[in-house]
């Protein structure tokens, strides 16, 4: 099935980053600048921990965060800046910009570095597993 | 001896004293088999060439302070974000302070002991 907007090779009913960093980050971009956070979810594993909002979330508060987060279509522009693959869990880093608009409407922008842990299922999957922005969060201050 | 541990909040402080104690084997099996360490920026490290790596640079006695500022535990894999420094010598037999925020990622095994799987010391660039 086709997504709206989604050009990356990606299957809503078995959710895969890949083992490739470029392709991981393409899928990643192209979900987040999506504007669904259902859609973008996707690619956490069910326990995964995400830091974008500041603190911690993990399952539900995870999922229902990215949807409010990514409503308003923040556009998300990120590059490799490493990656280590240790047999089934690898290490990510981006570097990345978040453009949004502010409660006045003004543009706002957000630069930092991230730090992902992606985890390789038994199911030959990779998915996220752990993120976290050095600048704390995604969410501007 | 064993530094190995079930408990990642005791992780890093155990492995602080393997390092201090100069015992390459117990810092070496603080590690998984498949274990990548980056001790030299952009020069990522696996299999014997880490192993080696740990006893030549034991061999100069260094002595480290480590502590985690974040831990994050997700099932059998952990995310520790560790401010650490090492006093060490040069190449020249003088004291050298390194520091870093280093970006650790942890497995757990069938043993239920926490293993490092990535060890990116200067992990984190500010």
């Amino acid at each position: 099935m086709s997504i709206p907007g989604i050009t990356v090779d990606f299957d809503v009913d078995n959710p895969d980053l890949t083992g490739d960093s470029d392709t991981q980050n393409e899928i990643f971009i192209q979900l987040f600048n999506s504007g669904d956070g259902a859609l973008f979810d996707l690619l956490y594993r069910e326990d995964a921990i995400s830091n974008f909002s500041g603190s911690p979330l993990t399952g539900k508060e995870r999922t229902e965060f990215f949807k409010e987060f990514l409503a308003p279509k923040p556009f998300l522009k990120a590059e490799i800046t490493h990656a280590y693959v240790a047999g089934d869990v690898a290490l990510i880093g981006v570097k990345f910009s978040v453009d949004s608009t502010g409660p006045d409407g003004e543009p706002v922008r957000i630069e930092g570095n991230c730090t992902d842990v992606l985890r390789l299922g038994e199911d030959g999957r990779w998915l996220m597993s752990i993120d976290r922005p050095v600048a704390g969060t995604l969410l501007p201050q | 001896m064993s530094n190995l541990t079930s408990d990642v909040e005791k992780h890093t402080a155990l492995y602080e004293a393997a390092f201090n104690a100069g015992d390459v084997d117990a810092v070496n099996a603080m590690y998984t088999d498949e274990a990548v360490a980056v001790w030299e920026p952009g020069k990522p490290l696996t299999g014997q060439a880490r192993k080696d790596s740990v006893k030549e640079f034991l061999a100069l006695k260094p002595k480290m302070s480590a502590k985690p500022r974040q831990t994050f535990v997700t099932g059998d894999t952990a995310l520790l974000i560790v401010d650490w420094s090492i006093a060490t010598v040069d190449e020249s037999g003088d004291p050298e302070l390194l520091t870093g925020v280093g970006v650790d990622v942890l497995r757990k095994g069938d043993d239920g002991n926490w293993r490092y799987a990535i060890d990116d010391p200067y992990g984190e660039q500010n």
